[in-house]
């Protein structure tokens, strides 16, 4: 009889619907936090690989773009536009800079962008609206009247014409740009490098960085560490500024949720192991029984295996499902990363059997005597 | 006569130092083919203990045991598949799966010993039509009296033909007609089967059924 074990299970139908539900939430929670993390990795990355620089400047000591605390003062960093390896006038100043303007009478967060248009740092062109007024100077001169205007992400939900407020001042929105939300859903908001200057810097002629390309025929990390050489500056390639953005907004802060997806594994392990265990309990006499008419410990494994199997799968392919339907209905960027989720479907799969293994293990082990006896 | 059942100097003790009981002391008896033995005697004197050696569920401390010719060794054979192939059992509490119906819980018997299904379904179809439930066959324990879950539990032991069954009080669950009944259907597979049974019972009233009556007392038993 193959389906020995259906019929016990149809039996017990509320336990092996609870257990069930239970791997379920808890395997689509890991999902989900993965998918978070995975979400935010992703939002980390998507900003600084859009600019197109090949190496990121800022202030000694500073350590590196979007770390610590970077100023500098872009007239003194002209020499970048000579600079060896480096593009011939492709170095361009960026304010990247956490703000929080006031969108629609509410405070929002959001990173403001200030670069030069033509420049590296934001982008070209818009999908609705226009780019914003570009400022007719090189230096910085803070008496000139500028046009507060600035180009929102798509996703903010905004209208050309809406004005914001940033800094106690009234910023008007032209264009929406291409969505390139920042880590958790913070918005972009691009504007006019001497706006950015003048309504977040305090009006002074610093910005946080500086971002240039380099030349083809040469290894940005060789050019990054001539440059890193120099006194007052401090220079990391593409590729160390994603790690250290990644390291740094990512990872770092998620530590705790990395722990806890660890927690929940024990969790979904612990809640198959348990409530196999406690089934095994009331069967106890059951398996005596089978046990005593002959039934060999491969047989009563097997029977109590099927059914660990059986619900492990069922748990974990609608904890998958169900993930991918929470990350869709989730109110920030998640990301579920296909091959990862398999991974850690197949991992949970293995935990939840080898709990639900360990707790047959213990059962298979009972009396066949028991048979002769009431008890239990 | 052959004899399928053979224990000599059977001991079986449960505990250790002063606590150690002697359950079965040094039991010898033989059961012969198609013979109805019982085995009498007060509460707690070895019965149920010596059945369990007899059938291959306990191991003995001391003692042979021979089963159908074949001595039997503990430490080198797997004592389920000769519970499976050689022996059927009946427990005082019926023991059958709750979750299976009639037909399934003399099928499962066959199914510990991977007869095919459809086999299995056959032959415990025929079963239990021999027992009178031929009305019964999708009834799941709880839905059936007393007197018809004994049935399932002989039909069951029948499943893979053993060479003897073991019945630990079949009646004492039972009421005094279900319990006639049952003596009377155990008559009627030993015709049809030819089946060797040894009972455990304290109803002296069914002492009649019985080719041969034993009795024990303190783990031993007395001469006849
Ligand atoms: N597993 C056990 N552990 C300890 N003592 C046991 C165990 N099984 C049986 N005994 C003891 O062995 C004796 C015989 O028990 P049993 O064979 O069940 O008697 P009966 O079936 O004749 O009532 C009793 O004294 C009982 O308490
Ligand atoms: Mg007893």
């Amino acid at each position: 009889m193959k389906t020995l074990f259906l019929k016990d299970m149809r039996y017990r139908q509320a336990r092996v619907i609870l257990t069930t539900l239970g791997i379920t939430v808890l395997i689509s929670l890991i999902l989900l936090l993965g998918g978070i993390m995975n979400g935010m990795r992703i939002q980390a990355r998507q900003y600084v690989e859009s600019t197109g620089a090949d190496v990121w400047i800022s202030a000694e000591g500073s350590g590196g773009a979007f770390i610590g605390f970077s100023m500098v003062v872009e007239e003194y960093m002209a020499f970048l536009n000579s600079g060896p390896g480096l593009v011939p006038d492709s170095a361009s100043p960026l304010v990247f800079a956490q703000a929080r303007p006031t969108v629609r009478g509410k405070s929002t967060k959001a990173i403001v962008v200030g670069y030069k248009l033509g420049q590296l740092g934001g982008p070209k062109s818009v999908l609705e609206g226009r780019m914003f007024t570009r400022s007719n100077f090189e230096d910085y001169r803070p008496e000139d009247p500028v046009p507060y205007e600035v180009v929102v992400d798509e996703k903010m939900g905004l209208e050309i014409g809406e004005q914001i407020t940033l800094s106690n001042e009234k910023v008007r929105v032209v264009g929406k740009a291409k969505s390139l939300m920042f880590v958790l859903d913070t918005p972009l908001l691009f504007m006019d490098v001497r706006i950015a200057q003048k309504l977040l810097l305090g009006n002074t002629p610093h910005v946080n960085m500086m971002i240039a390309k380099t030349n083809k025929s040469d290894q940005p990390a060789q050019i990054a560490s001539d440059l890193d050489a120099l006194e007052t500056i401090e220079v990391r390639t593409l590729k160390q500024t994603l790690t250290d953005i990644i390291a740094y907004y990512v990872d770092e802060p998620m530590k705790a949720v990395q722990f806890l997806r660890v927690m929940l594994w024990l969790a979904a392990g612990i809640l198959v192991g348990m409530i196999t265990y406690v089934t095994m309990l009331e069967k106890t006499q059951e398996i005596g029984v089978l046990k005593a008419i002959g039934g060999s410990n491969g047989y009563v494994m097997g029977l109590l295996l099927k059914q660990v199997v059986l619900i492990s799968t069922v748990g974990v392919l609608l904890g998958l499902i169900l993930s991918y339907v929470f990350a869709a209905a989730a109110p920030i960027f998640v990301a579920i990363h296909f091959v990862e989720s398999i991974i850690v479907a197949c991992i949970s799969f293995i935990v939840c059997c080898g709990s639900g293994y360990l707790a047959a293990r213990k059962a298979i082990a009972v009396d066949p005597m028991i048979a002769f006896r009431g008890e239990i | 006569m052959a004899i399928v059942v053979e224990g000599t100097g059977l001991t079986k003790r449960f505990g250790s130092g002063d606590a150690t009981v002697v359950a079965v002391d040094s039991v010898d008896i033989r059961i012969e083919e198609s013979e109805l033995v019982m085995l009498m005697g007060d509460s707690g004197c070895g019965k149920t203990t010596l059945i369990s050696l007899l059938g291959c569920i306990l191991t003995p401390d001391d003692g042979e045991l021979h089963i159908d010719g074949e001595p039997i060794n503990p430490e080198v054979q797997d004592l389920s598949v000769i519970r499976r192939e050689k022996i059927g059992f009946v427990f005082q509490l019926f023991h059958l799966l709750p979750y299976l119906t009639a037909l399934e819980n003399v099928m499962v018997a066959m199914d510990l010993a991977r007869t095919k299904t459809t086999e299995a379904e056959n032959r415990a179809t025929k079963l239990l039509t021999q027992v009178g439930l031929s009305e019964r066959f999708h009834h799941r324990p709880a839905q059936l009296s007393g007197g018809e879950k004994q049935r399932v539990s002989f039909a069951r032991a029948l499943a893979n033909r053993p060479k003897i069954i073991f019945a630990d009080e079949p009646t004492a669950n039972l009421d005094s007609r279900q319990s006639d009944n049952l003596m009377s259907l155990i008559q009627e597979l030993r015709q049809e089967h030819q089946t060797t049974i040894a009972i455990v019972t304290h109803h002296e009233g069914l002492k009649e059924n019985a080719d041969r009556v034993v009795q024990m007392k303190d783990g031993r038993i007395l001469a006849t």
